[in-house]
C-alpha cells in the first residue's frame, strides 16, 4: 500500500531527528565563527587547521587509531578460532561458551568501565596501553565472535568434507577452504572491532589518564567544557573515520555479503 | 577438546577483562568506606543500606526510570513511522532508507551531542529561527537541562528501535493490510485495527530495549544535561571518579545491574509469551 | 579378490529408535561399480559417508584391498568423493579444484600440472580450467567434481547422488560419461542413487537397500528380473501383483486361474509379482504354460512401448507391448490372450 501523507510527514520528522545532529556537525565544523551558532557567520577551514595544530588532540587521535588497530587484531585473532569452534566443532559446553562469549554485550558499558577501573587501578594498569587494550578487546571480542560464527556457518560443511576426502587434514581444510571463504566476514569483523574501539567513550573515560588518552574521551571532555566549532571538526573526524571504514568494507567485500545472509 | 582449546584465547580475554572485574565490582560493593573516605575491606551491607535509605537515591532512580521510559516511548513512536515508510517503500530505496535509519549507530554519541548543541543551543538553529521569526524575544533554553537530555536521549535510542522494528515488521504480511482495505477500512482504521495489533510484540520489544539502554545511558545525560541533570549513571560516574567512593559506586552499579537483569527477565517472559503465536 | 569389503557395518544416530545402517556386509571386486539403490532414508548415503570416513560406524569394519580402514580419518583413506552438491571450492578455479587433492598428497608442481590437465581432458573440460565454479554450468561442475575426485588416483571412487541436480536430458549424458570414465580407469566405484534407471544402467552390482539393510545384492538383470524380496519387486520397476494360493508343488491358484511357477512356498496365501514386459501377447492357438485371458481396460501410448491395463479372472494386469507388434494394436474392450513363463513369476508369502 502506498504510504499516506500522515505517515510520510511522521517519517520525515523521524528522519530529521535521526540525521539532523550529524548534518549540523558537518556544517558547523566548517564555520568561520567562534561559537557553535547556526547559521554560521561564514565558512572556513580554520577549525580543522586548529585541530591539526592541537598537539593534545592529535596525540589522542594517534592513540585511538593505534589502539583500534591493535584491538581489531587481537579480537580477530582470539575471536576467529573461537568462532570456528562454535560454528563447526562439537564439544561439551559449546552452547554455554557461546553464551559466555557474548555476555559483555548485555552489560552497560558504564558498569564495565567501573569494574575495569576497580580491577586495573590497584594493579597500576589503568591509563596504560595493556589496560586499555584489554578493556577494548573485551568489548570487541563478542562482536568478532558473533560475526565470524555467522561467516563460518555460511560456508557449506560439505566443502570441508570434500577437502578431507581429498587428503587435507582438518587443520589444512580449515585453512585452505573454510577460512578463505569466510574472509569477507573476517574483514567485516575486523572493521567493526576497529570502530567499536575507535568510538568507545564510556569505558575509556574510566581508564584514561593525563599521559594516555583517546580521541572520544578528549572530545567528551572538550564538549563538556567548551563550545567552539573545534569540537565539531573533531566530531567530523570521528564520523569521517567511521565512514571511511564502512566504505572500505563495502569496497572490499560488499556490505551485504559481509553482514551475512541474515 | 580442540574446540575448548580454540575458544581459550577469547575466553581468557573475557575472563581477565570481564569476569574478574565484574566479580571484583561485586566484592567491593560489600566493602566499607571510612569517615575519612578511605576504603576498608569488609563483608558488610552498610553501603547498600546507606544507598537504599537515602532519599536522593530514590529521586535519582525515579528520574532515571521516568526519563528513560518517556524517551523510549517517544523513540518507538518516532521509529514506527520511519519503519513503516521503509516497509512500504519501493525496493530500490528500501535499502538506503533502512541504512539511513540505523546510520547514527556509526556516529559516536558525543559527536551527535555536538550536533544537538548547534541545533538547541542559545545561538543554535532553533533559537535563531524562533527569534528571527519574532516568536520569542529571548533564547529558549533547550539544552543543559532536562529538555535537552530528553531530546538527545530520544534520538540516541531511535536507531535501536528502528533495528528491532525493521526486523519485527518484515515478518508482517502487507497483504493483511491490503485485505483490510478491500474490506472497506480506511487508512487510519487499517492502521489501528490491523497494523498496530500485529506490530505490538515488536513495539514492546523495541520499547524494552530502548528503556534498558536509556537507563544505563551516560554520555547523553551528562553532556546534554550540562552537569545539571542527575541520573543513576552520572551518579555512579561521579562516585567513582569525583568523590572516589568505590564501595558506593560499586553498590549503586550492582543495584543498577539487578534492575536491568529484572527488566531482561521481564522481557524474556513477555517474549516467551509471544513465541507460540 | 574383493577390493572393498564391508563387514556388519552399523550406524545409529542418537535419539533415533532404528539404526540408520543395520549391519550390512558386502564384497566388491576390483574395478566394479556398485550402486546403492533405495528410497530416501534407507541408509545408503550414511553407508557411503562411513566408507569415506565422514561418519564413524558404531560397529563393523571397512576393508579396502584387505586393509582395515575403519579407524582412519578421511584424509588418510585415499578415496575420491563426488558430493551431491559437488562441493566445489568456490574460491578456486576448476584447475585449482582438481589440483587440490594432488597438493595435499605432496605431488610436485610439474607433475601436478600434468595430472590436472589429464584429469580435465578426461572429462572433456580442458579449455575451461581457469573458470571458477560459478562460471560453469551444472553439467560442467559435475565433471570438474569427477575430475577432482579422480585426479589423485583414489583406491575407491564414491559418488553420492551425483546426477540429482542435473535436468533429465543432461543426466543421461553425464551418467554414460561417468560410466565410461570409470571403466576406462578401472576404478572401483560405489554410487548412491534413488533412481533405479541410473542404478540399472551404470552398475555391475546393485545393492537394493531398505531400512538400513541390503534387501538384494546382485547384477542389474538379476535385481530387475528376479527380485529377491517383495520390497525389491515393488521398488525396482513396475509390477502387477496378484493375490493367490499355493495349491501344490509349483502350482498356484489366482482367482479362477491356475498358474505354474518355478519356485513357490510349500503352502499358504501368496502374492504373485509379474513384470509388465514379461506378459506376452499370444495368438489364439499358441501353446503356453500359463495363459491369462484378459480384456483391455486402458491403453497408454508412450511411443516405443504401449502399456495395456487389463482385467482378467486372476485380477488386474499391466502388460507392456513393444510398438508395432500385434499386441500393441489392442484397444480398450478387446480380448487379449496373455502368456507368462513360470520362471518369470516371483512368489512371496502374503
Amino acid at each position: 500500500m502506498k504510504p499516506g501523507w500522515f505517515l510520510r510527514l511522521a517519517a520525515f520528522c523521524g528522519y530529521s531527528l535521526l540525521l539532523a545532529p550529524a548534518l549540523l556537525v558537518l556544517v558547523i565544523s566548517f564555520s568561520a565563527g567562534d561559537f557553535l551558532n547556526f547559521p554560521p557567520p561564514g565558512f572556513s577551514l580554520r577549525w580543522y587547521a586548529a585541530l591539526i595544530d592541537n598537539g593534545q588532540l592529535m596525540a589522542a587521535l594517534r592513540n585511538s587509531a593505534l589502539l583500534a588497530l591493535g584491538v581489531a587484531a587481537i579480537a580477530l585473532a582470539a575471536g576467529l578460532p573461537a568462532a570456528y569452534a562454535i560454528a563447526r566443532l562439537d564439544f561439551p559446553g559449546r552452547g554455554a561458551l557461546a553464551g559466555f562469549l557474548a555476555a559483555p554485550l548485555l552489560l552497560p558499558t558504564l558498569v564495565l568501565g567501573l569494574a575495569l577501573l576497580l580491577a586495573l587501578q590497584p594493579m597500576r594498569l589503568a591509563a596504560t596501553w595493556p589496560g586499555l587494550m584489554l578493556a577494548h578487546a573485551m568489548v570487541a571480542v563478542p562482536f568478532a565472535v558473533r560475526i565470524m560464527t555467522t561467516a563460518f556457518g555460511g560456508v557449506p560443511k560439505d566443502l570441508e568434507e570434500a577437502a578431507w576426502t581429498l587428503g587435507a587434514t582438518r587443520f589444512r581444510a580449515a585453512l585452505r577452504v573454510t577460512l578463505p571463504l569466510a574472509a569477507p566476514g573476517a574483514i567485516a569483523a575486523g572493521a567493526l572491532c576497529f570502530l567499536v574501539s575507535f568510538d568507545e567513550t564510556v569505558i575509556s573515560l574510566f581508564l584514561v589518564g593525563p599521559r594516555l588518552s583517546t580521541l572520544p574521551v578528549e572530545m567528551f571532555r572538550y564538549a563538556e567544557n567548551r563550545t567552539d566549532p573545534l569540537v565539531a571538526a573533531l566530531a567530523m573526524t570521528l564520523i569521517g573515520v567511521a565512514l571511511a571504514v564502512v566504505l572500505l568494507v563495502e569496497r572490499l567485500v560488499g556490505f551485504r555479503r559481509a553482514v551475512g545472509r541474515n | 577438546m580442540i574446540g575448548l582449546l580454540l575458544c581459550l584465547p577469547a575466553a581468557l580475554i573475557l575472563g581477565l577483562g570481564f569476569v574478574w572485574p565484574v566479580l571484583l565490582l561485586a566484592r567491593i560493593s560489600f566493602n566499607r568506606t571510612t569517615d575519612m573516605g578511605a576504603m576498608e575491606q569488609a563483608w558488610t551491607l552498610d553501603t547498600y543500606a546507606k544507598i537504599v535509605t537515602d532519599d536522593f537515591t530514590w529521586d535519582l532512580a525515579w528520574n532515571t526510570v521516568t526519563l528513560s521510559a518517556g524517551c523510549a516511548a517517544a523513540a518507538v513512536a518516532l521509529a514506527l513511522p520511519v519503519t513503516l515508510l521503509i516497509r512500504s517503500a519501493d525496493p530500490r530505496w528500501r535499502g538506503l532508507l533502512a541504512l539511513l535509519a540505523v546510520a547514527p549507530l556509526l556516529v559516536s554519541g558525543t559527536a551527535r551531542v555536538v550536533g544537538w548543541m548547534a541545533i538547541l543551543g542559545d545561538q543554535g538553529m532553533i533559537n535563531a529561527l524562533l527569534t528571527g521569526l519574532g516568536i520569542a524575544s529571548d533564547p529558549v533554553r533547550l539544552i543543559n537541562n532536562l529538555t535537552g537530555v530528553r531530546i538527545g536521549l530520544t534520538e540516541s535510542l531511535m536507531p535501536y528501535c528502528c533495528l528491532v522494528l525493521i526486523a519485527g515488521l518484515s515478518r508482517l504480511d502487507s497483504r493483511l493490510e491490503e485485505a483490510a482495505a478491500t474490506l472497506g477500512a480506511t487508512r487510519s482504521r487499517t492502521f489501528l485495527r490491523v497494523t498496530l495489533p500485529l506490530a505490538a510484540p515488536a513495539l514492546l520489544a523495541a520499547f524494552l530495549l530502548a528503556f534498558v539502554l536509556g537507563v544505563s545511558a551516560f554520555v547523553t545525560p551528562r553532556l546534554m544535561g550540562g552537569g545539571r541533570v542527575f541520573v543513576v549513571a552520572t551518579e555512579i560516574f561521579d562516585m567513582a571518579l569525583e568523590t572516589v567512593d568505590w564501595p558506593a559506586a560499586a553498590a549503586l552499579a550492582m543495584l543498577l545491574l539487578g534492575a536491568l537483569v529484572l527488566a531482561m527477565v521481564l522481557r524474556g517472559v513477555t517474549a516467551g509469551r509471544e513465541a507460540p503465536r | 579378490m574383493s577390493h572393498l569389503r564391508l563387514e556388519r557395518l552399523e550406524r545409529r544416530f542418537p535419539g533415533t529408535a532404528t539404526p540408520a545402517v543395520d549391519g550390512i556386509s558386502l564384497d566388491l571386486p576390483q574395478g566394479a561399480l556398485l550402486a546403492l539403490l533405495g528410497p530416501s532414508g534407507c541408509g545408503k548415503t550414511t553407508t557411503l559417508r562411513m566408507i569415506a570416513g565422514l561418519e564413524a560406524p558404531d560397529g563393523g569394519r571397512i576393508l579396502v584391498a584387505g586393509r582395515d580402514v575403519t579407524p582412519l580419518p578421511p584424509h588418510r583413506r585415499n578415496m575420491g568423493v563426488v558430493f551431491q552438491s559437488y562441493a566445489l571450492f568456490p574460491h578456486l578455479s576448476a584447475a585449482a579444484n582438481v589440483s587440490f587433492g594432488l597438493e595435499m598428497r605432496g605431488v610436485a608442481r610439474a607433475e601436478r600440472a600434468k595430472r590436472v590437465a589429464d584429469a580435465l581432458a578426461l572429462v572433456g573440460l580442458a579449455d575451461l580450467s581457469a573458470r571458477k565454479p560459478r562460471q560453469l554450468s551444472g553439467g560442467q561442475q559435475q565433471r570438474v567434481a569427477l575430475a577432482r575426485a579422480l585426479a589423485p588416483q583414489p583406491d575407491l571412487l564414491l559418488l553420492d547422488e551425483p546426477l540429482s541436480a542435473l535436468d533429465a536430458k543432461l543426466r543421461e549424458e553425464v551418467r554414460d560419461e561417468i560410466r565410461a570414465v570409470q571403466q576406462r580407469l578401472g576404478t572401483t566405484t560405489v554410487f548412491v542413487t534413488h533412481d533405479q534407471t541410473e542404478a540399472l544402467a551404470m552398475a555391475d552390482l546393485v545393492a537394493v537397500m531398505n531400512r538400513g539393510r541390503i534387501e538384494q545384492l546382485a547384477s542389474p538383470e538379476e535385481v530387475f528380473e528376479r527380485p529377491a524380496t517383495r520390497f525389491v519387486a515393488t521398488f525396482v520397476g513396475r509390477a502387477t501383483i496378484l493375490a493367490a494360493e499355493v495349491i501344490g508343488e509349483g502350482l498356484l491358484r489366482a482367482g479362477g486361474v491356475t498358474l505354474q511357477a518355478a519356485e513357490t512356498p510349500a503352502a499358504g496365501r501368496v502374492d504373485v509379482f509379474i513384470r509388465p514386459h514379461h506378459l506376452r501377447h499370444l495368438t489364439p492357438d499358441a501353446p503356453a504354460e500359463n495363459v491369462l485371458e484378459a480384456r483391455v481396460l486402458r491403453r497408454i501410448y508412450t511411443g516405443d512401448i504401449i502399456t495395456l491395463e487389463c482385467e482378467s479372472a486372476a485380477g488386474r494386469l499391466l502388460a507392456e507391448m513393444p510398438g508395432g507388434t500385434p499386441g500393441a494394436a489392442a484397444r480398450p474392450g478387446d480380448a487379449l490372450r496373455l502368456g507368462v513363463d513360470p520362471a518369470d513369476l516371483r512368489v512371496f508369502p502374503a
